[in-house]
């Protein structure tokens, strides 16, 4: 028999939480960033919603709809019985690596729009010499 | 917390007010008192020293009766003989100093029909609460510690903390948030807990009850609130400054 993948247990210090958002959300994105950035490998077995909520020290439902979003997205997977696990298919990750890219160019360019730029004058400029 | 369970208590309360007054010795204390906790929630009852929080644990406790209205715990009237439903924690209250831990725990154990002696042993491990240790030699963070583990090791399936963190270490503090938690999320417990210690509790409230004044100035769904911007923290302002 295969060695169970290692459980990775958060601790709050893991992520920053903003009290005025809606915390599943954050937890969604972080917890999305760590696998997109391969902190959180293919096959990490992540621990249940009891334990992620104890540790944590959120509500429970919270931690549930972390998990049903991160499922929708492909991200994780659930195995009745075995648990939960970040996704092995390397598609879906490529795919929220590009989404959040998409993202991160877009919030740029509002940046660059705000000062009255495009993108590219944006990026020229900001490599001249001072 | 499992599926099954969130279907079959759709809609239950297990708390209902309405209209609540009560006077003590002809002075208001709480007037028009109106809210309702779903089963399987994790409430906060917030609001200032004063606002009249604790005599409103006395009636759902049953330890008071109001003078008029209603007091509900599971769609039937509170009072004391509803005490085998409830599992309370009251503010400052003192267990035997010249016991241990151990020989309280056996005392209640047999006090309460419904003790779940497995229950104990995992709380106390989760909890760090040792059996040798004599009551009269615990910090206040180990006293608080014991007397949640007391209030968990009931089955009863209404928990109500009152201020379980005042003069609380930080540690015990954690561990005794992590502790309800967990017990929330094994069944359909419901936790109500009167604190004014926002910071500490805000990210386990999934609903806010904001006393004040001796009457509700708010109800809230927290992640509802979340989604307009405010926290819990901001909101309590909102109403109370």
């Amino acid at each position: 028999m295969l060695p169970m993948p290692p459980i990775r247990l958060w601790s709050i210090e893991d992520f920053q939480i903003d009290p005025s958002r809606p915390l599943y959300e954050q937890f969604v994105e972080q917890i999305r960033a760590m696998i997109a950035r391969g902190e959180l490998e293919p096959g990490t077995r992540l621990p249940s919603v009891r334990e992620t909520a104890a540790s944590l020290r959120v509500n429970p439902t919270t931690v549930m709809k972390t998990y049903q979003e991160l499922e929708r997205l492909e991200l994780i997977v659930t195995f009745r019985g075995q648990g939960t696990f970040v996704t092995q298919a390397e598609e879906a990750i490529r795919q929220t690596r590009m989404q959040l890219a998409k993202e991160a160019v877009r919030r740029l360019e509002e940046t660059a729009r705000s000062i009255g730029l495009s993108l590219e004058e944006l990026w020229e400029l900001s490599r001249e010499k001072e | 917390m499992n599926s099954k369970g969130m279907v079959t208590s759709k809609g239950r309360s297990a708390v209902r007010c309405e209209e609540v007054q009560v006077a003590i010795k002809r002075k208001p204390i709480l007037s028009r008192v109106s809210f309702e906790i779903p089963v399987g929630s994790l409430t906060g009852l917030l609001g200032p020293n004063g606002a009249g929080k604790s005599t409103l644990m006395r009636l759902l406790t049953g330890l008071l009766e109001p003078d008029d209205g209603v007091v509900e715990l599971f769609g039937r009237p509170a009072g004391w003989e509803r005490l085998g439903e409830l599992s309370f924690l009251p503010d400052r209250g003192q267990l035997p100093a010249h016991l241990t831990a151990g020989e309280w725990l056996n005392l209640a154990s047999g006090i309460y029909p419904d003790w779940n002696k497995g229950r104990e042993a995992e709380l106390a491990r989760e909890l760090g609460v040792y059996r040798e240790k004599k009551i009269g030699t615990m910090s206040r963070g180990e006293e608080a510690r014991l007397q949640l583990l007391t209030c968990l090791s009931r089955e009863a399936p209404l928990i109500i903390l009152d201020e379980p963190f005042a003069g609380v270490d930080m540690i015990s503090r954690e561990r005794i948030s992590s502790a309800v938690v967990s017990e929330m999320a094994d069944g359909e417990r419901t936790f109500l807990i009167a604190t004014h210690d926002i910071r500490e509790m805000e990210q386990l409230f999934d609903r806010i009850v904001l006393i004040g004044g001796g009457t509700i100035q708010g109800e809230f769904d927290v992640e509802t609130l979340r989604m307009s911007g405010r926290s819990v923290e901001s909101c309590y302002r909102e109403v109370f400054s």
